[in-house]
């Protein structure tokens, strides 16, 4: 801080007594003391610091104990709730103190460095924040370790990349219920398909509360080895369920070869009473196997061509914002605008416009847009238009300002005439830094749309938003990685382009 | 035959650059302006091709009045004057060859030259100047990629494109090291002997001045204070001196090759 010295320094010193009446009162309101002091600066700073931070402690007691009322009840429940809010109390307590000393040798003419003080107030307000903001280290660490399964399936999502179709695998035996003269006979052992077969291939079913069915001994084959087989049953009508037996489902392990064998209690059912004398149902063992040919899940599929429409979207809105700030460009370029007062008005309207439309955020624009024509890509491709055509049309003017002009003049005095002048003196310096803002602008909208998407702006970042929201934290993460992927690619392609025309 | 009569510029500000100027260059001299930065020496020779309008006074070209002239006429008499600039002037990111042939310009259909083409004969005459200052090898290079003294070379190149009569040359060898201004004023030299080109060239450097003028004239404050020819210039007294460069200068070393000091 730069103090004005004190121009007349003879001052009558003021007695110890004095010095402490003033420190004390400035204990109570710190920049008092240093008022008297003549210290204006550094007493308003204070003043404010102390009003600002006891303003905000008692907003956060509160903050912390709504439903109290009182002094103390408010004050201890704070404490309690809050306990940082004590330590903040305390170093404002500290500050006022220092406040006073400060005061003290102020007043008795002591020259000091105010420095440790307002340090103080920089730490005040930083505990304030931080107790302001809701910071919370444990948590963070906590949830970390939770959230670890979580992010490491967005971290590595590729099992949801790919999907293979389900096929059933079915072997199944004939039974007669009850037993006739004539059972009907074994299945066959085929070759190459899942078989089961019952010994024997007749019998009566449980009855409840009642005496157990017959026992079948089953021997499958052909399945798929070292795989669990559930055994089902299905009845004459065509319905299917599986063999329950003591309430647990019945399923076997498959052999090596894939085979397996299993005694079995027929199951309970009530017969379907419309049928003839003799049922005949169907005992089979059955696999649920993805043994399809490995294809792209429906969530990669959506991951492409929304990066695709991102991509583009981020495209179109280039393209405009083009067409767009060009124009607007020369109308915000200060060394063609200068003419005439008209023309520095003009200037001054589409520079502040600019300014004003650039400085709001795309995506509050996107909210915009999409209040206007609805959720969907156009909204986003609306959005980063706005967006585009102000930042670039500020970029390309300064291009347009930076214009050499001695090049300009030299071609002129050739004899040539505008529009020679223009293309040989004007466009060569203007392309490359226009060619340049363009490439730059194209990559950050393109990554701006990865995220427009999110308050309804189609492309990726829709999808995303979606995946996140189901907790389908892999299919977050393909987005994730496809977004990283894009944006890395571009970022490269657009550097080794710009370095090209720079 | 250039015949300055009155010649008065005063800027819109006020500034008044030049005042009442004449003087005659007749064909194939090598005239040099001299005087102290802020003189009017920029002023004087871009009134003489019109880069800035003259508020009074005549420019007399080979009987035409270039003060009077506008549009068309301005830009075809302006094929017949070259200029050369202290900061070269060339446009940076073009290739070399490109700015050469925009020394053509003034001759180039607007229809073709606006799609960048040029006919035989103007590449032949751009290859041609090259050559002749002694950078053939330089052409497809970007202007920006070439050493200062090359650059002025181009410089000179786009100005011969115009096959001119009078080359004015602001201060050409302002930013360039003592070697390099003495070859790129032999260039120039070598224009005015072998095409008979007049130059019209603003200095700094007395020895400079000796070494390549026929005749000179020293501008004070936007007057014309002094007029001889390069051997008057040796023999220059103090008084004339301090009339150029004013009461507060000082002659450094001897008269002969001395380097002013500004006040
Ligand atoms: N565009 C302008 N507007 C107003 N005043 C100007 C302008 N250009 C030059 N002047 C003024 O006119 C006077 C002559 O300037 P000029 O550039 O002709 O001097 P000079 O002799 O070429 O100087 P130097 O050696 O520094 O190039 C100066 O006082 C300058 O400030
Ligand atoms: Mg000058």
């Amino acid at each position: 801080m730069i103090e004005p010295k004190p121009s007349p320094p003879i001052q009558p010193r003021p007695n110890p007594i004095q010095a402490i009446v003033v420190a004390i009162l400035t204990f109570f309101l710190p920049g008092l003391g240093q008022l008297f002091a003549r210290k204006i600066r550094r007493a308003l700073l204070m003043l404010a610091s102390y009003a600002t931070i006891g303003g905000l402690i008692v907003w956060r007691f509160v903050e912390a104990a709504p439903r109290d009322t009182g002094f103390v009840p408010i004050f201890l429940k704070g404490i309690r709730l809050e306990p940082m809010l004590l330590f903040i109390l305390i170093l404002a307590i500290i500050f006022m103190i220092l406040a006073s000393i400060d005061a003290y040798f102020l007043i008795r003419g002591v020259e000091r460095n105010a420095a440790g003080l307002f340090i103080l107030i920089a730490v005040l307000f930083f505990f304030l924040g931080w107790q302001l903001s809701d910071i919370n280290l444990v948590r963070f660490i906590t949830g970390l370790d939770e959230g670890r399964y979580r992010l490491s399936q967005v971290m590595w999502p590729w099992s949801r990349a790919i999907e293979r179709p389900e096929e059933l695998i079915r072997g199944e035996a004939i039974i007669e219920i009850p037993c006739s003269e004539n059972p009907p006979a074994q299945s066959e052992i085929l070759p190459d398909e899942a078989y089961v077969i019952s010994d024997p291939t007749c019998g009566v079913l449980s009855v409840q509360q009642g005496p157990e069915g017959s026992p079948l001994h089953l021997i499958g084959g052909n399945f798929i080895p070292n795989m669990e087989v559930d055994i089902m049953w299905e009845d004459p009508i065509g319905n299917e369920f599986r063999q329950r037996q003591g309430g647990e489902y019945i399923s076997v392990m498959s052999d090596d070869e894939g085979g397996f064998e299993i005694d079995i209690i027929m199951p309970y059912r009530l017969l379907p009473t419309d049928v003839g004398e003799f049922q005949y149902w169907a005992v089979f063992g059955q696999q649920v196997a993805s043994l399809g040919e490995a294809q792209a899940s429906t969530e990669l599929k959506l991951a492409i061509s929304h990066m695709i429409e991102t991509i583009f979207l981020g495209m179109m809105a280039t393209c405009f914002g083009i067409v767009f700030s060009v124009p607007i460009s020369f109308l915000a370029a200060r060394n063609l605008m200068s003419a005439s007062w008209i023309t520095v008005i003009i200037y001054y309207l589409v520079r502040g416009v600019l300014n004003i439309v650039r400085s709001i955020e795309p995506l509050i624009w996107a909210v915009i847009a999409t209040i206007i024509v609805g959720l969907g890509p156009f909204a986003g491709i609306l959005a980063l238009t706005v967006h585009s055509i102000a930042a670039l049309g500020k970029l390309y003017s300064e291009a347009i300002e930076s214009i050499d002009p001695g090049p300009i003049e030299a071609i002129q005095a050739t004899g040539a005439n505008w529009l020679q002048t223009v293309v040989y003196g004007v466009i060569p310096q203007i392309i490359p830094p226009f060619v340049s803002f363009t490439i730059y602008r194209w990559d950050i909208n393109v990554r701006m749309s990865t995220i427009i998407g999110m308050v309804g702006g189609g492309g990726i970042g829709f999808l995303l938003y979606q995946w996140i929201k189901l907790l389908d934290y892999r299919a977050a993460g393909i987005a994730v990685w496809f977004i990283a992927i894009t944006v890395a690619i571009l970022d490269f392609v657009s550097a080794e382009i710009r370095k090209r025309f720079v | 035959m250039l015949e300055v009569h009155n010649l008065t510029k005063i800027y819109d500000d006020g500034t008044v650059a030049l005042r009442d100027v004449s003087f005659k260059l007749p064909d194939g001299e090598f005239m040099v302006v001299i005087g102290l930065s802020g003189s009017g020496k920029s002023t004087l020779l871009r009134c003489i091709n019109r880069l800035i309008d003259p508020t009074e006074g005549e420019i007399i070209w080979n009987g035409i009045d270039l003060a009077k002239l506008k549009g068309k006429e301005l830009r075809e008499t302006r094929r017949s004057i070259g200029m050369i600039f202290q900061h070269f002037n060339l446009v940076k990111r073009s290739s070399v060859l490109t700015n050469v042939l925009a020394g053509r310009l003034g001759y180039t259909p607007i229809r073709l030259s606006v799609m960048g083409r040029f006919s035989k004969g103007d590449m032949k005459l751009a290859h041609q100047a090259l050559e002749r200052l002694g950078i053939p090898e330089q052409a497809s290079k970007r202007a920006d990629e070439l050493s200062g003294g090359q650059q002025q070379r181009v410089g000179i190149a786009r100005a011969l494109m115009q096959q001119p009569k009078l080359i004015l040359a602001d201060e050409p060898v302002a930013s360039l090291d003592p070697v390099l201004a003495h070859s790129i004023l032999q260039q120039l030299e070598r224009l005015n002997r072998e095409d008979r080109i007049s130059i019209l060239c603003s200095l700094h450097y007395l020895d400079l001045v000796q070494r390549y003028a026929t005749t000179v004239i020293g501008l004070h404050e936007g007057r014309i204070v002094y007029r001889g020819s390069a051997r008057d210039i040796r023999a220059m007294t103090d008084a004339e001196f301090k009339d150029i460069y004013g009461q507060e200068a000082e002659r450094v070393g001897e008269s002969i090759g001395g380097i002013i000091q500004d006040a």
